[in-house]
């Protein structure tokens, strides 16, 4: 066959495609069962960190895709004992955005916990969002109730106290 | 002593970065931390000499026609194997690098040297090449995060890629009233970027200079004879 007719490089091409298709499904095979572990403990560990005294299988992964596709601010829920249902979070905010856990007690809408596990926006402003005292402010308080944002960072904080009263709404539903 | 010469040239002289200004928009963005820009860097010197060497055995192989895409389709494959060797072994390093993982398939210093160097010469010599040119970029991003590391937090420190608890050293050198945080904006990468290739440019031409003037002395001795 001429080295150059148009056959001849759609198959040289095919045949390149082809062995590097192989390559790259024998290299997913290795790796893709480490990833998802890894991605799982990961979720998990920011879960440990909001009860230091549970251990990871405590926790249920709840299939979520129903509540994900209507909420799009949820990235998963998480069951941890009968009655606290745990939703992560991500909305946007001033720049980056939050993302966070909040614990909520289905059986009385009370807020257990809550944890922001990143922040994008401004250092100093919107990061308060991560600080303690934004946590221990919403402890206990009714999830579905009103809260209180932070003042100076309420495009930061609104988002987020959005987010959580969404999340009191779905809490009750969640199996 | 030409292999060596190929070797040192992409470290300092054609330095891929500072030389070349090659694969400037990774550079600019990765290098906040010492982390960062070592796990870039070890990535990229990977893939450069796998696909230098790729390239090379089969130069005689691909019609020239197709020579680019073929070439594409070796670095994508060797790229996605990297990043999810990453993402499996070395998770935080994942999620720090983030999309400038995958870019590295369109960085220009490997489809560079492919097209330039690979396609033209033997398998030994082009993966001379990957190394002497992937040193030269871990250098450069190497020297640029010290920098700018140094400058925007005031520690140099570096964690066990493959165990982010795992500190490896850490080392306040200036006092955290003191630091700027501009350094870790992209401001401050590029005005490391000027500064670094600028001393560069100067060393570079005082070589020049240092060469001309010694060919000079040569030849006014001849001219005297």
């Amino acid at each position: 066959m001429n080295k150059s007719s148009p056959a001849y490089l759609a198959l040289f091409l095919a045949i390149t495609a082809g062995i590097a298709g192989g390559a790259l499904y024998s290299a997913n095979a290795l790796t893709a069962p480490v990833i998802k572990a890894n991605a799982e403990k990961a979720e998990k560990a920011s879960l440990l960190e909001m009860y230091p005294d549970a251990s990871i299988d405590d926790f249920v992964v709840v299939d979520a895709e129903d509540i994900i596709a209507d909420h799009p601010s949820v990235q998963g829920v998480y069951k941890y004992g009968d009655d606290i249902v745990i939703f992560k979070n991500a909305v946007s905010g001033y720049d980056g955005g939050t993302v966070f856990l909040v614990a909520i007690n289905a059986t009385d809408d009370t807020i257990d916990s809550f944890k922001a596990i990143s922040n994008g926006d401004t250092k100093g402003i919107g990061s308060k969002i991560t600080e303690n005292a934004f946590a221990e402010s919403l402890a206990g308080k009714q999830a579905s109730g009103e809260l209180d944002t932070i003042s100076g960072a309420t495009l930061t904080s609104t988002p987020v106290v959005e987010a959580i009263n969404e999340c009191a709404t779905i809490a009750p539903t969640v199996e | 002593m030409n292999r060596m010469q190929n070797f040192k040239n992409g470290l300092i002289k054609d330095n891929p970065v500072f030389g070349l200004y090659l694969g400037l928009c990774s550079t600019l963005a990765i290098t906040t931390s010492i982390n960062n820009a070592i796990g870039m860097g070890v990535a990229v010197i990977f893939v450069l000499i796998l696909s230098n060497m790729i390239i090379s055995a089969i130069r005689k192989l691909v019609p020239d026609e197709i020579r680019i895409p073929v070439y594409i389709v070796i670095i994508a494959t060797l790229v996605k194997i990297i990043q999810m060797l990453i993402q499996a072994y070395a998770p935080a390093l994942d999620s720090s690098l983030g999309v400038f993982i995958p870019l590295i398939v369109v960085n220009c210093i490997i489809l560079g040297r492919a097209e330039a160097f690979a396609s033209k010469n033997g398998v030994l010599d082009s993966a001379l090449d990957g190394v002497g040119m992937g040193l030269g970029y871990l250098l450069a991003v190497l020297s640029m995060s010290v920098i700018r590391q140094l400058l925007s937090t005031g520690v140099l420190s570096m964690t066990n890629p493959f165990n982010e608890a795992q500190v490896l050293f850490s080392l306040r050198l200036i006092p955290e009233d003191f630091t700027i945080s501009m350094f870790s904006s992209p401001l401050g990468a590029f005005m490391t970027f000027a500064c670094l290739a600028a001393g560069l440019t100067a060393y570079k031409l005082h070589v020049q200079k240092k060469e001309a003037a010694a060919k000079a002395a040569a030849n006014s001795q001849e001219a005297a004879k």
